[in-house]
Formats: structure tokens, C-alpha cells, sequence
């Protein structure tokens, strides 16, 4: 079957969602809020990949459809306590889509705490985070909404829990163009979304006066190779006067990090990273910091479409990375 | 045979230790035993031989059910005494057996809310314990192996728990071309555990779950099963 997931108005998106059928929609909070109650999960965010490329919108909603199987996908809030129950509440067999508002509370502690929580990695999870236009940064915070009830909240995650038959698999897999640059190995001794200290290849070092006294362009992330997998953390900024060196995704201890080579051409680049896939891709997103950083405004990254996010989640918070799903 | 002989054979308790104090309180299904070395003093409860604990130094750790009957004990924390069933480590919730049992559990592959329920222990005591496991602070080492899984892998391509792909893959010495973004960050977040995880119990459990992994995901896991079989 093939699903919709494309940019459309608001009245195709509510027409769509009195239908019955199961939606992962993305949009302004203002459009978001003009949407009818039903089965849908939704999160702020004006920036898209669409068909035509890269665009910014405050009129309009990214749907992407669900498809719906045997069962019934079920559809939750989570607060900061549940939370941690994200995973064991997960179908046996099947998936879930999930969006955290950014700079909430639970932002936080889904970045620092997935990795640990129970039946992670075991289930299939992937996501997003939940954002602004960036003239509204700090002005209004990034929210989600459960369409079955009409809730709108900057302290809750929600989730679509979707079973899959036996004879159904989800994929969850990333594409991320940047690769460890050559330069040093940066470690660092706690896990947070900011560092002052850092070790430089062993040495112990202020991460602030590292950056500085080597120029590193902070648009390239700290890669880290997770057993092939190739990991961000995105640098927000400097704070010079504490020398404190903020994240959007959080530094772990133990972890080999390198600042990511640069990358050329992201339009191509990405063409070229694109794997040759059998089936069609479900749901998929991007980060902000490419969109932003790669000039993707009207260019497209080939056939994938889907918001421009404040953060992806496969499994655990990523940055700087693109993620998506497939059902085979 | 005597009660008090009874009770102290069921909790596994020996000389030099005791049973000085039970509470029972059979409206909240809960007996709480004190336990302490024995000494020349006489006890009102058991016999010649008394004991006492000493208030400061005392812990309570969840022992092995009763029947239906939730079992604490308290006994004076030791750093020196030597391992015992119906002890448990300093800042852990249970006693080495009910570690035992819950660590035979996990292995088994039940679930966590299951074993929560089924021993009726709480979600944070079991967290605690799961968290000292994973962190290496904590060890199944006064536990004798009761080795029970016997997963139903007859028809599996995926090599048994006790296979050394498990603990290799663990410890970095085997590596794999990973496909599969899932087992890619479990691998990675399980390599970390085990370089704080010294326990060899642990480590033992730590393999079930990566073998159990690769189980349920079996056929997605066709290309790097592949070259584990061209390691055998």
C-alpha cells in the first residue's frame, strides 16, 4: 500500500484525518491547532522537505500516513516519569513513532537517558523533535499534540505505537554524511549537554580554548563511531565568558569523539549515501542544522520528504542526521 | 525438626549466623528476620546463643519469597564477613539468592515488569539492581551458577549463550560488519557496560542478552550471522 506523505493544506490534512485513518503530521502550532480531533500525532515545525525541495511554511502540514495492519496503533502522552517506559510499552512486533517538544524537560532526559531504558533497541523507535521558526526562538516554545484527544502540550512526549504482523519488519536506519575528520580524539568525563573540560587525545583541556586556538568551524559536529554507525552531537555555541561549550544532543563519557570533516556538496553527497532501498520509505526526517547549514531551501535530498526537525530520534536522540524508516 | 531449625534451613542461614528477631505481619504478607553472629549471651528467642545489630550498621535486603510471603532481612553491614545466600551487597535491594534468582530470570529473557510481578518487587528496587549490574557495581559473584536457559535456538543459525562469539563480540576482540542500526548502538552501549562489569556472572548474562538479540531479530540479521558462521 502506498501511503501519503507529502505537504498539503490544511483542509486536505483534515479531510485526511476524518477518514479514520492513522497520521504522523508535522506543522505551526497555529495550523496544528485548526486540525480535527482523530488519529493522529502531531509536533510543531514550519521547515520541510518537500516535494519541491526544501521549504519554509507556516500555512501548511506535512502528513505522513500510517499504515494501519492487523491491530490498531495506539496512540499515548508520556510525561517526564512514564517516560522511561517508552520502550517496554512498545508493540512486541512493530514500531513507534515519537516527538518530543524541544527544550522540555523530557528533550533532556530522552537525549541523556534512552540508551538506558528498558527494551531499547529491542523495538523498533524513531522520531523526531519538535521545533520553532527560528524568529520565534524563545518566544514560543515547541509543543505536540495527540489528535485523538486535541492536546497540546510542551511537557509531553507523544507516541504512536504501531503492531506490525509477523510477516512485517521495521527498518529504522540513518543517513549521515559526516565522517570523523583526522585531528584529534576528544573525549569527555560526564554526560550533559554542555562540557568546560574535555580531554584532548588524553590530555586534559578546555574545550572552549581548543575550539578557539583551532579555528574549528562549529558547524561541523563531533562524530563518533558507534560500531559503524556514525553518531553527531552538534555544537550550539561558545559561552567565552565560562567557557562552557553547549550541545544540542548530550556528550557521553567514554565516547571517542572527532570534529566531522567537512562536507562538500550536501545535495549530491546525499544522493550519493542514498542505499538502494527495496521498499518504499514510511517516515523520514531531517535536522534544522542541515537544512540551515547546506542552504537546503528549495533543493531537494532526492525522494525523501518529511519535516526539518529540531533533533531525530532513531532509537536515541541523533543530530545532524537524517532518519527513516521502512516497513518490509 | 524444631521451627526456628526449619526457618534458618529455608533461609539458608549457618553458624556462626543467627536468627535473633521475626517479625510477622501476616496482613502484609511480609516476614522480616533479623539476623546477626552468634554469641555466649543468652536470647529470648533462639535458644542459648544470642546476638545483637547494632542499629547504625544495620541493612534490610529483599530475600526469596516465603511462599507468598515477601522476606526481609536485616542484618549488620560487613565488608569483612564472606559471602552469604541471605545477604546482600552494601546500597543493593537484595539478597545474593534473590539476585541470583532474578539474574536466572533476566537471562531467560522474561521481561522486567513480569519479573517485578512475579517476585512482587518494586520497578525501582529491580532498576537498582539492573543498574548495579550494568555499571559494574555490582556482581553475581557469591552466586553459584544455576545455568538454565536452554533457548530454542535447534533451528537457528544464532550460536548458543555460552558460545565465545558473545563474549568476544563483547569485549571488542570480534567485530562485525553491522548493518543493522539497532545492533550497532546495543553493541556499542554493551561494550561500554562491559569494560566496568568485572563479575564473570555478569558478563555471562550480558552474552544471553546479545544472543537473545540476535534471536528475535534473526532474520534480519542474515548478513551478519554469515560471517559469525564463517568464524566457526
Amino acid at each position: 500500500m502506498k501511503t501519503i506523505a507529502k505537504l498539503m493544506s490544511v483542509g486536505q490534512a483534515a479531510e485526511l484525518i476524518n477518514s479514520g485513518r492513522y497520521f504522523n503530521i508535522a506543522g505551526d502550532e497555529t495550523v496544528l491547532k485548526q486540525l480535527p480531533q482523530g488519529n493522529w500525532i502531531g509536533g510543531t515545525i514550519p521547515y520541510f522537505m518537500a516535494e519541491e525541495g526544501g521549504t519554509v511554511t507556516r500555512d501548511r502540514v506535512f502528513v505522513n500516513e500510517i499504515e494501519v495492519f492487523d491491530e490498531p496503533p495506539t496512540i499515548r502522552f508520556y510525561d517526564l516519569e512514564s517516560l522511561p517506559q517508552l520502550c517496554r510499552n512498545a508493540p512486541e512486533h512493530g514500531y513507534t513513532v515519537v516527538i518530543v517538544p524541544a527544550f522540555s524537560p523530557c528533550h533532556s532526559a530522552f537525549a541523556e537517558n534512552a540508551p538506558n531504558y528498558e527494551d531499547m533497541y529491542m523495538k523498533p523507535l524513531i522520531g523526531w523533535v519538535a521545533g520553532v521558526h527560528l524568529d520565534d526562538l524563545g518566544k514560543v516554545s515547541p509543543k505536540v499534540m495527540m489528535g485523538t484527544t486535541g492536546e497540546l502540550s510542551d511537557q509531553h512526549v507523544v507516541a504512536i505505537d504501531v503492531p506490525l504482523p509477523p510477516d512485517k519488519f521495521a527498518n529504522i536506519d540513518i543517513i549521515n554524511l559526516f565522517r570523523p575528520g583526522d585531528g584529534d580524539t576528544i573525549t569527555f568525563d560526564v554526560t550533559g549537554f554542555s562540557a568546560t573540560n574535555c580531554k584532548i587525545n588524553g590530555k586534559d583541556a578546555s574545550f572552549a580554548d581548543y575550539l578557539t586556538a583551532n579555528k574549528v568551524d562549529t558547524r561541523l559536529p563531533l562524530v563518533a563511531d558507534y560500531c559503524g554507525a556514525m553518531i553527531n552531537v552538534s555544537i550550539k555555541g561558545i559561552d567565552e565568558a565560562t567557557k562552557r561549550v553547549d550541545f544540542y544532543a548530550p556528550i557521553f563519557p567514554a565516547v571517542q569523539y572527532r570534529i566531522a570533516a567537512p562536507v562538500g556538496d550536501y545535495v549530491n553527497g546525499f544522493q550519493a549515501a542514498l542505499p538502494q532501498l527495496d521498499t518504499g520509505i514510511t517516515f523520514s526526517c531531517n535536522c534544522i542544522l542541515n537544512y540551515l547549514h547546506s542552504n537546503l531551501e528549495g533543493k531537494r535530498t532526492a525522494q525523501i520528504t518529511g519535516p526539518i526537525t529540531f533533533g531525530e530520534i532513531a532509537y536515541q536522540l541523533l543530530n545532524q542526521t537524517l532518519v527513516y524508516l521502512t516497513i518490509s | 525438626m524444631k521451627a526456628e531449625d526449619l526457618l534458618h534451613k529455608l533461609l539458608d542461614i549457618e553458624a556462626p549466623w543467627q536468627i535473633v528477631r521475626i517479625r510477622e505481619d501476616l496482613g502484609r504478607r511480609q516476614i522480616d528476620v533479623w539476623v546477626a553472629p552468634q554469641t555466649t549471651k543468652g536470647n529470648w528467642l533462639f535458644g542459648a546463643k544470642t546476638a545483637s545489630i547494632s542499629a547504625d550498621r544495620e541493612h534490610a535486603w529483599r530475600h526469596i519469597n516465603l511462599g507468598d510471603t515477601r522476606c526481609v532481612i536485616h542484618s549488620e553491614v560487613s565488608l569483612t564477613a564472606p559471602p552469604q545466600p541471605w545477604r546482600g551487597e552494601i546500597g543493593q535491594p537484595f539478597t545474593n539468592a534473590m539476585s541470583r534468582q532474578i539474574a536466572a530470570m533476566m537471562r531467560d529473557g522474561i521481561k522486567l515488569q513480569s519479573i517485578c510481578t512475579f517476585l512482587d518487587i518494586t520497578v525501582g528496587d529491580l532498576w537498582k539492581f539492573k543498574h548495579g549490574l550494568d555499571s559494574g557495581k555490582t556482581g553475581l559473584a557469591s552466586a553459584a551458577a544455576s545455568a538454565s536457559a536452554e533457548a530454542a535456538t535447534a533451528v537457528s543459525k544464532v550460536p548458543e549463550p555460552d558460545s565465545l562469539v558473545w563474549s568476544c563480540l563483547l569485549d571488542g576482540s570480534l567485530n562485525l560488519d553491522i548493518r543493522l542500526l539497532s545492533l550497532k548502538l546495543l553493541l556499542t552501549k554493551m561494550r561500554e557496560q562491559m569494560r566496568v562489569i568485572i563479575d564473570p556472572e555478569v558478563r555471562v548474562l550480558k552474552c544471553y542478552e546479545l544472543q537473545r538479540f540476535f534471536v528475535r531479530y534473526e532474520k534480519a540479521l542474515g548478513y551478519e550471522l554469515s560471517q559469525i558462521e564463517k568464524l566457526a
